[in-house]
């Protein structure tokens, strides 16, 4: 179980990431954002390295499939597809800022995988109506869509902070952070990131279903957690999209969609229905 | 906001369906009362929350039909009117869209250059001549429509890309109708139902969940095999149905059936669902004699059938076999044929000794329970062979490729109106006292970083071409 120990380590890593973010934002010195953004990466690499072992590692117990199985691989996955993304962002954007308010979030799901009591680290077999192709191309674009929406929450609370402080004195803190068009243009293009991902896991969850239950939509409560998801960020996308609605507005509305994506992670797990194996 | 056009009649039910405003309203709403959904247990699921609910909050509950939440009616009015303000909508800014997309600007306007950002200009000591027709080039090999016009020495170009862009929000419209229409579809000309069917036997009738009634597939399906599989950890690893199709007696298809992997036949998809046990029609006895206590025979006898009796003084058979009789768990009629004398019979059961402390004194001596009541043989019943069923789930759909249909012109409709955009590009070449110079400008419905990269683009290619 090599995989598992490199994991829980990339925690440490992610979480030393943060505190690189945050003392960067504080002291500005290009220095600490270098070593942030190397933390990250070292972080990202370890992770993607456990990710493939585990996954070979699967092989040779005679089960052989993808590390995207159980509550315990899909928060690995989620907090990978998170740093993925970010990295992708802070390389097109050139802005380190946003890395304090995203490696939190990669943290917090490795710590909950590696540390939390209830999860099952160990390699499991597939019960049959997770052996199917649809498997990798569901997880990967909701995760994706997940991660998106990450990003999207992250941007409206700094776009928060940025508003706060434009009524207050300059803060060091915010100093550094981009202007608020800046933020409320990127957090648009992140929502419709996630928004076409949440759409293309929803249809591949959909496929998926039709053949294993013969049913394209059973108002399972993952399913209509997703859709409320979606219906959430579907009224975003037209309220700046038609109405020109920017800002506080759609961070808000943001946070709001970030909410619900958390509860179609985790929160359906205390309501029953079909996607129960992902406890 | 694109309501350029002012109807002669403004009617207020088309005004108050065309308000996105109403859009957002619907689309939260919809979101709320989804929430309530998966709050309130539906369908079998309520018995038990209904049973917690004071009299009159059960009333309340079942008024609104908030246990089948997803088909009342009130849901449903909610979900036409959210079709009816997307069609209206629709309806409402297409004649805007369509001028957007008819408008050919000419090539030869001056505006987009003013102002003109000193980097979107190059100056080339090239002839104009040579000059122009590079650019002509340029821009036919990069963009799909171009056009030209000489003006006074200077030469115009108009180009454009994504024209199509415009149409993306309708296809995502239109894949959102397609969806409800197929399902529509499949609500009305479909059907969900199962069955159950035993290993080895076959049936032409399923049973439809929403009403329970039987449903005549019209074909026959028999059951030849149904296996499971576990891992070491003793999770499920595979169900497997064999199953054959039968019509007008003759096998047509045979196949196997797995979860994730359904079977169709003759327009009818079977899924693996569940499966289980039903006791078979064979038990497992044994049989000792008085005095003999050192042998005993096993016999493993199916329902029916006669069999002779050991050291042969006449002949058995058995007659009835139950899981569960009286409650007091797995039992079977023996019944005894003897050489000479009266036929007679009696119970045994599985759990002898329990029985025993359990029945009423004179059930005990009665010889219908006495295991060892003709003599010198005693019976005692080892167990019943079970038979596993499979559990089909038994589903027509007519609608779903109409579905599928939507989710495809979705992700085209969704990649189209967030990642395409219209851009207009202008480029004049005209003679300044400096040499040929180029000027390049450009507009685009949205994504403006998309629209500076390929100026920027356009112009470093043009810097080459000196």
């Amino acid at each position: 179980m090599i995989n598992a120990t490199i994991l829980s380590y990339t925690t440490f890593v992610y979480f030393a990431a943060f505190l690189l973010y945050l003392l960067y934002m504080v002291m500005h010195r290009s220095l600490l954002g270098q070593l942030a953004t190397f933390a990250s990466l070292a972080g990202l690499t370890a992770q993607t390295v456990a990710m493939i072992l585990r996954w070979i590692e699967s092989y040779e117990l005679g089960f052989g499939h993808a590390p995207l199985s159980n509550l315990y691989e899909s928060l690995i996955f989620f907090a990978w597809t998170i740093m993925l993304l970010y990295l992708i962002v802070e390389w097109r954007t050139k802005n380190k800022t946003l890395g304090a308010f995203v490696t939190p979030l990669a943290f917090l799901a490795m710590a909950y995988a590696s540390f939390s009591p209830d999860i099952n680290s160990h390699i499991q077999p597939l019960i049959p109506a997770l052996k199917s192709n649809w498997l990798i191309s569901h997880v990967i674009t909701c995760f994706f869509g997940y991660a998106a929406f990450g990003l999207s929450f992250a941007l409206s609370i700094m776009y928060l902070i940025k508003r706060l402080d434009k009524q207050g004195s300059k803060g060091i803190f915010v100093k550094l952070i981009p202007a608020q068009d800046i933020l409320d243009d990127l957090n648009y293009q992140m929502i419709v990131i996630g928004f076409l991902m949440l759409t293309l896991g929803i249809i591949t969850g959909s496929v998926w279903a039709h053949s294993a239950w013969g049913t394209y939509w059973s108002w399972d409560p993952k399913e209509t957690w997703s859709l409320i998801t979606w219906l959430i960020y579907a009224s975003v996308i037209h309220s700046r999209m038609v109405r020109g609605w920017r800002g506080r507005k759609i961070a808000i509305l943001s946070i709001i969609g970030f909410c619900c994506v958390l509860f179609t992670y985790f929160g359906v797990n205390y309501l029953a229905g079909l996607h129960s194996y992902a406890k | 906001m694109n309501k350029s056009k002012t109807k002669d009649t403004p009617n207020p039910v088309w005004k108050f369906f065309s308000s996105i405003k109403l859009t957002i309203v619907i689309l939260i709403l919809l979101a709320i009362v989804c929430i309530i959904g998966t709050v309130v247990p539906q369908n079998e699921g309520a018995r038990e929350f209904a049973a917690r609910l004071s009299p009159q909050a059960l009333s309340i509950f079942k008024t609104l039909n908030l246990f089948d939440m997803y088909h009342a009616l009130w849901f449903r009015v909610i979900i036409a009117c959210l079709t009816l303000n997307l069609v209206v909508c629709s309806i409402d800014r297409f004649p805007a869209t369509w001028k957007k997309f008819r408008l050919r600007p000419d090539p030869d306007r001056n505006k987009p250059f003013e102002h003109l950002p000193e980097d979107q200009s190059i100056i080339t000591k090239r002839e104009f001549a040579n000059t122009a027709d590079d650019v002509g080039n340029l821009l036919q090999s990069r963009f799909k429509r171009t056009r030209e016009k000489e003006v006074e020495g200077s030469l115009y170009f108009y180009a454009e890309k994504g024209r199509f862009s415009h149409f993306g929000v309708y296809i995502v419209h239109l894949s959102v109708l397609l969806i409800l229409i197929g399902a529509l579809i499949g609500s009305f000309f479909g059907f969900e139902a199962y069955v159950n069917i035993v290993e080895g036997e076959q049936t032409d009738q399923v049973m439809i969940r929403k009403d329970m009634r039987p449903l005549d597939l019209g074909f026959t399906v028999r059951c030849d095999k149904f296996s499971v599989d576990f891992y070491e950890t003793g999770a499920p690893k595979e169900f497997r149905s064999v199953l054959g199709f039968i019509v007008d007696g003759k096998e047509v298809k045979r196949t196997d059936l797995l979860v994730n992997h359904p079977a169709e036949f003759m327009g009818i998809a079977f899924y693996q669902a569940s499966y289980g046990n039903v006791p078979g029609k064979t038990v497992d006895l044994e049989i000792s004699l008085e005095g003999d206590t050192a042998s005993s025979y096993s016999v493993k006898a199916e329902m029916g059938k006669e069999f002779s009796l050991p050291k042969g003084k006449g002949a058995f058979q058995v007659a009835d076999v139950r899981t569960d009789i009286m409650r007091l768990g797995p039992a079977a009629l023996i019944a005894i044929r003897p050489e000479d004398g009266k036929p007679q019979d009696f119970w045994i059961f599985e759990n002898h000794e329990m029985v025993m402390k359990k029945l009423p004194a004179p059930m005990v001596k009665s010889p219908k329970f006495n295991p060892s009541s003709f003599k010198p043989y005693t019976f005692s019943l080892k167990g019943i062979q079970t038979k596993y069923y499979t559990g089909l789930q038994v589903n027509r759909d007519p609608g779903v490729s109409t579905v599928w249909a939507g989710c495809f012109f979705m992700i085209a409709g969704l990649f189209v109106t967030f990642f395409m955009s219209h851009q207009r590009i202008w480029v004049r070449v005209d003679k300044t006292s400096r040499g040929t110079r180029i000027s390049v400008a450009g507009t685009a419905g949205k994504n403006p970083v998309g629209l500076e990269r390929e100026i920027v683009n356009l112009i470093n290619r043009m810097k080459q071409l000196s």
